[in-house]
């Protein structure tokens, strides 16, 4: 799966590259406009939610209603279920309760030098999506990294990603780079040019200096999440009077599909014989 | 093992001991009782027998040849003397307890040594039988084994007489009996349920009448069709005796070879669907299908369903055999010979009312295996070479209330989830993927990321219905709260200080989420995509038990080439089936459309009775159908039938009623029959070659009714004609024909003049691939079928190819046109006509469409929704349709400066229809979850409505079209995330 993003780094145009940067930087909320796209949120509530539905009083003049918002609300669901698909390993993401357009998420590093690193990290949409700008991954605590921001945590997506064509480019494969820049260490162009160095002249420092970030991490596993979302990723330590319920019925949901069919064979009917397009062709209906 | 209880009962005798009173003087005075009534029968025996147990069968005669009064009166004291014995010790029969180890007290036991009952029945008989008598015995035995302490039908000598008394009591008018004696028969199968031992009993005692025989069952049938307590009672007995027949093989194998239940079952649908009002009183033009509100006030009606309810609970519990021959009676019985012709009946009214009716029946049918029937019929029969399945379709193309009755009934089969149903409505039309460009069979299965498709739906708003264009409330726009996650959290200050929380960082990284401003969105649109989930959702969850994914693959493209899926196959499959199914015969009567020529009554009488009866089926083979009946009807029924429908008249002469009762429903069957073959005399002229019949029809093809405008016109209309009416016009081409064409020719007129001018290029591709001579002819000999008398053979032949080959899709020239079927096509071109549908037309269309758009079948999706597929030049999509419909309604709008005022005022009246079909329709009306598009405009408090006539249809057209394509939207939308939702494994 790789190859569908690292292909594109041969065809980096810089100037297009800094561009888009630029832009993000000085005015991101024009981005939309620009793109004659409807202007969206970041914190929009999941339509799905009844309660979300709302407030007549807002009413104002003048504003135009649009359906931009349930495209783009759709495309990100379409996303995630993309990403729930690739059972991509070690990494979990969940949306934002407030926005489609941010994802919490977590990743286990399960070996290689980062071994035992549990990050957390969250995935910031562009609401012109899928048009814009690649989405961003900002890892909650910097990680010591040439290819992550020392200061934001920002990790470099774009490089991997230049231009984010639609229909070729999923989120998944962004959480899937994150995840592969923990195996493979590539230290050109870095955000982090003290790890880059490092990384290069003095592997035996860079190590100590990663085992140093896992632990740092992982000391700060327990903490309340940075932002307040009832979605946000928070861990807390073993406390059998939740996990173990929690953790049954995460073992019991792998039985349920069974049950599931014997009680949803209520409504369609078939008579047709498996490879054939003829009707009632099956030999005795089993149904009846 | 009587002898034995009795044995043991003389044994142990002294030492019973009974509870409450004295076990002891019950006997004595039980004992003496039956001494004075002794005395008194005996003085009055003819016989004087000292024997102690006169055998039934001299009763039977003396009853038979009317010799009750041989010995003169019995006197009144005397009679009424025995009664008042005979109550007593009734009664101290019931309140004896049984004896020790469950055998025998010791009355009963001297009741079964001494033969009481069976004695006093012949008592009863002696004198005279009058009703009052019977009704007294069937009240005395109802007590008896309603109350009685201890199992009493175990014993012989009291089960005969009860038979003897049911028999006898059978043949009697009078209501007052009749209702006795079904409540006692139901009582006593309600015994047979809870103990099913007696069962070998009651067979064994039939057994004494010379015949294998199960009275009660027997008793019961004459009553199925019954209205009120009565027939409910009988129905309810049957039940209990099916549901035993599903553990007791014998019981099933009695009932299926031994009696006439199941004929008489579905023959009685027969008798009961001809009492139906021929023509429905239809309260308004709106109506399309028969709610409950409707038919509980047709007596008719509710008797039908009673029957068709008691067919689907028989089916529900009875053991297999009894369900298959049911099912192929009712098939072979019903469908076949009653509900056929009746589907092309001469009046248009006519076919509507039965059209509705079959909707109805659809509805109410609850157990697979009858649906299934019902729905085999419908795709899989031929009336008069014509498949049911194209003649309903064509008729949707009706500009009349047939049109709409005809969808509300597609609504219901669609609604069924039938893979078979989709398969021959569009899907097999799908499957080879003619229907686009070859590069294009991935696109099918391609996921829209964007909802590009959606949005190319929505572009398609007519300018006037944005919107922005109409004022609150019927703008129904809500900030919905994208902005800043404030609503669901009470305390909005907090809300700004998570805000803060976590985006001032973010905003100056470039990952903000700081946009601010509330965003207005179409709040209706939330409720079509809350609906598109549920119909989806629900969908998939349905058609997991379907046999392919129909998504290009699977099946695959190539194997179902047109060429291949040859009618013949389907003939031979369907005939193979029906052989199965309809175990002895009248299959060459449904099957082969010879039957109706032939004079049926005593013909068909004949077969019924062969049909049930003869144990070696004749028929495992197929052999030609003309030489069967031959075969059959002079035959004499086998033996063993016949000496059971003797024994069913003799067993009390003139009383035992079955056999009537049958009759008589044969009779109305026949009658029905006979009607059906006059109507088909016609027909039948051409039927000894039965590829004439199909010509017809112009029924095969499909938009031919309200098609053309152009020269040809007339020639359409004829065709259209015989579009909606089968073979009518052939039957009666001058009292009704002529009259009927007139008036249709006017409606055409109409129709055409309401600027109806863009004209389908589909329509006619049909017949593109003729060449211009064939294709004169063709529509030629169609206006000439419908006119002349008689028609000619040889000019028949080339429709009859164009049209078969079109309905099989099967012929080379209809390989190069890629045809998605009729019943597409149907349905585009009434939506293309949109604007001039009335609204509950247009109302029933979308929801169609809507029903149809969530299926999940790929091959299906990407046919309706997916717009980004390329589709062969002469395939109609459902997106150019709509397309064509939108600038029709901008050339309307852009011509009418009052357009945007009426659209209001029409939505404000169909927001008070809303209002108004929610609040009278919570209890929920059966059959009509799709009801509509009833979920338009939800959610707001309803305005006065400004007046606005129905008439100006296309100003409603016009918003039901903006709603439409919410709803398709929201459909497509829903569609790229459910359809790909990984399943667990």
């Amino acid at each position: 799966p790789q190859g569908h993003w690292s292909a594109r780094e041969s065809t980096v145009r810089p100037d297009e590259e800094q561009g888009g940067h630029a832009d993000q930087k000085t005015s991101p909320a024009r981005t939309s406009h620009k793109k004659h796209l409807p202007p969206i949120p970041k914190n929009a509530v999941p339509i799905t939610k009844p309660a979300s539905v709302g407030t007549p009083s807002h009413l104002a003049n003048g504003t135009h209603a649009s359906y931009g918002p349930f495209y783009l609300e759709y495309s990100l669901m379409a996303e995630f279920t993309l990403v729930i698909k690739q059972k991509l390993p070690g990494i979990y993401v969940q949306p934002s309760y407030k926005s489609a357009l941010m994802w919490f998420g977590v990743i286990f590093i399960r070996h290689g030098l980062y071994q035992d690193g549990v990050f957390k990290f969250t995935v910031y949409i562009p609401d012109n999506y899928p048009d814009g700008e690649c989405p961003k991954l900002v890892f909650d605590t910097p990680v010591f990294h040439p290819l992550v921001d020392p200061v934001s945590g920002e990790l470099d997506v774009k490089r991997a990603f230049t231009k984010w064509r639609r229909n070729h480019n999923h989120i998944w494969q962004v959480l899937m780079y994150a995840r592969t820049v923990f195996y493979k260490i590539n230290t050109a162009e870095p955000l982090n040019p003290e790890a880059a160095v490092l990384y290069e002249k003095d592997g035996q420092l860079f190590k100590s200096k990663v085992v140093d970030g896992v632990k740092l991490c992982n000391s700060h596993l327990f903490d309340q999440p940075k932002v307040d979302d009832p979605f946000a990723i928070s861990f807390s330590p073993w406390n059998p009077a939740v996990h173990d319920e929690a953790k049954e019925r995460m073992f019991t949901f792998k039985r349920r599909p069974e049950e599931h069919h014997k009680g949803a064979q209520v409504s369609g009917l078939s008579w047709v014989k498996p490879g054939s397009t003829q009707p009632f062709s099956k030999v005795d209906s089993p149904q009846s | 093992m009587m002898a034995s209880v009795v044995a043991n009962g003389n044994q142990d005798g002294q030492s019973l001991v009974l509870n409450g009173v004295d076990p002891e003087t019950c006997m004595i005075v039980f004992k003496n009782h039956w001494a004075q009534v002794v005395k008194i029968l005996e003085k009055h025996d003819p016989l004087r027998s000292s024997s102690m147990h006169p055998t039934l069968s001299v009763i039977n005669l003396g009853v038979g040849s009317g010799g009750v009064h041989r010995f003169g009166p019995i006197p009144g004291d005397e009679a009424s003397a025995v009664q008042n014995y005979v109550e007593h010790m009734l009664f101290l029969l019931m309140e004896e307890e049984s004896g020790q180890g469950g055998c025998m007290g010791p009355i009963l036991e001297f009741v079964v040594m001494e033969n009481v009952m069976e004695r006093l029945f012949v008592w009863s008989l002696r004198r005279e039988f009058t009703d009052e008598m019977k009704l007294e015995q069937l009240k005395m035995y109802e007590m008896l084994v309603g109350q009685a302490r201890q199992p009493l039908l175990h014993h012989k000598p009291i089960l005969r007489p009860l038979m003897m008394l049911l028999s006898s009591c059978s043949g009697t008018a009078a209501p007052a009996v009749e209702a006795e004696l079904v409540l006692l028969l139901n009582q006593l199968c309600c015994i047979l349920a809870k103990d099913p031992s007696i069962l070998e009993l009651f067979f064994h005692t039939s057994e004494d009448q010379g015949a294998t025989n199960f009275l009660i069952f027997s008793l019961l049938i004459p009553y199925i069709h019954r209205e009120g307590t009565v027939g409910q009672q009988a129905r309810d007995a049957l039940l209990l005796i099916m549901s035993l027949s599903a553990e007791n093989e014998r019981v099933a194998r009695h009932v299926v070879e031994n009696t006439y239940f199941c004929p008489v079952l579905a023959t009685g649908l027969s008798g009961l669907y001809s009492s139906l009002p021929t023509k429905l009183e239809v309260p308004n033009e709106e109506w399309h299908c028969l709610h409950k509100v409707d038919w509980m006030r047709m007596p008719s009606l509710v008797q039908f369903l009673n029957s068709l309810e008691f067919c689907n609970a028989v089916i529900q519990v009875a053991h297999p055999s009894i369900k298959d021959q049911l099912v192929a009676y009712i098939y072979n019985g019903f469908l076949v010979p009653v509900l056929a012709p009746a589907l092309h009946k001469l009046t248009l009214e006519e076919v509507m009312t039965t059209t509705a009716y079959l909707d109805l029946f659809l509805r109410s049918i609850s157990e697979t295996s009858l649906l299934q029937t019902f729905l085999s019929f419908i795709l899989l029969h031929q009336h008069e070479s014509v498949y049911i399945l194209d003649t309903l379709v064509s008729r949707i193309n009706t500009p009349f209330q047939l049109g709409t009755v005809s969808m509300a009934l597609f609504r219901t089969l669609i609604g069924f989830y039938c893979e078979d149903v989709m398969l021959q409505l569009i899907l097999r039309y799908l499957i080879p993927c003619n229907h686009m460009m070859l590069s294009q069979r991935r696109v099918v299965r391609e996921r829209d990321f964007y909802s590009t498709s959606a949005a190319k739906m929505l572009a398609l708003t007519p300018s006037c219905c944005s919107p922005d264009h109409s004022p609150p409330p019927l703008r129904q726009l809500d900030s919905i709260l994208f902005s800043k996650g404030g609503a669901d959290t009470p305390n909005s200050s907090s809300t700004a200080d998570e805000q803060k929380s976590f985006s001032e960082e973010d905003d100056s990284s470039g990952n903000s989420c700081t946009i601010g401003s509330e965003i207005y969105l179409d709040v209706s649109y939330l409720h079509y995509l809350y609906d598109a989930r549920l119909s989806i959702s629900s969908c998939i969850r349905a058609c997991q038990v379907w046999s392919a994914l129909y998504d290009a693959e699977d099946p695959p493209p190539e194997k179902y080439q047109p060429g291949v899926l040859e009618e013949p196959k389907l003939e031979g499959r369907q005939t193979q089936t029906a052989l199965k199914r309809v175990p002895k015969l009248l299959v060459s009567n449904a099957r082969s459309g010879l039957p109706r020529g032939e004079p049926p009554s005593i013909h068909q009488l004949e077969l019924e009775w062969d049909d049930s009866y003869d144990a070696c089926p004749v028929q495992t083979t197929e052999t030609p159908v003309e030489g069967k009946p031959a075969h059959l009807s002079p035959s004499e029924p086998p033996k063993h039938i016949q000496e059971m429908r003797r024994t069913a008249i003799m067993l009390v002469k003139g009383s035992y009623i079955e056999e009537n009762e049958f009759q008589d429903d044969v009779m109305v069957y026949n009658l029905v029959a006979k009607k059906d073959s006059s109507e088909a005399e016609h027909a039948e002229e051409t039927q000894s070659d039965p590829a004439h019949a199909p010509l017809r029809n112009g029924l095969t093809l499909p938009t031919s009714l309200v098609s053309d405008n152009d020269k040809n016109s007339l020639k359409a209309k004829a065709k259209g004609q015989t579009d909606c009416n089968g073979n009518l016009q052939n039957a009666t081409p001058v009292e009704s024909g002529e009259d009927f064409l007139a008036q249709y020719e006017e409606l055409i007129c109409i129709l055409d003049s309401e600027g109806r001018g863009k004209r389908v290029k589909g329509d006619r591709e049909l017949n593109k691939p003729v060449s211009p001579v064939e294709e004169e002819e063709e529509e030629e000999m169609d206006f000439m079928s419908f006119t002349a008398e008689t028609p000619e053979p040889e000019k028949l032949q080339s429709p009859f190819g164009t049209v078969q080959r079109l309905r099989s899709g099967s012929s080379n020239r209809c390989y190069s046109v890629p045809f998605t079927g009729p019943f597409i096509s149907v349905l585009f071109s009434r939506l293309e006509n949109m604007l001039t549908n009335p609204l509950h037309v247009n109302l029933l269309l979308t929801g169609i469409l809507a029903q149809l758009a969530a299926y999940p079948q790929p091959l299906l999706r990407s046919f309706l929704l997916n717009t980004n597929l390329v589709f062969q030049p002469t395939v109609r999509s459902l997106y150019q349709v709509l397309a064509t419909v939108k600038s029709q309604i901008e050339e309307l709008s852009a011509s009418r400066l009052d357009f945007p005022e009426r659209i209001t005022a029409a939505q404000h009246w169909l927001l008070a229809r809303e209002a108004s079909f929610t609040a009278t329709d919570k209890g929920g009306s059966c059959g009509s979850r799709q009801q509509d598009g009833g979920r338009i405009l939800k959610s707001s408090p309803p305005p006065k409505p400004k007046a606005i006539s129905l008439d100006q249809t296309e100003v409603f057209a016009t918003v039901l079209f903006a709603e439409f394509l919410k709803e398709l939207s929201a459909i497509t939308q829903e569609h790229s995330i459910l359809s790909y939702i990984p399943v667990e494994e």
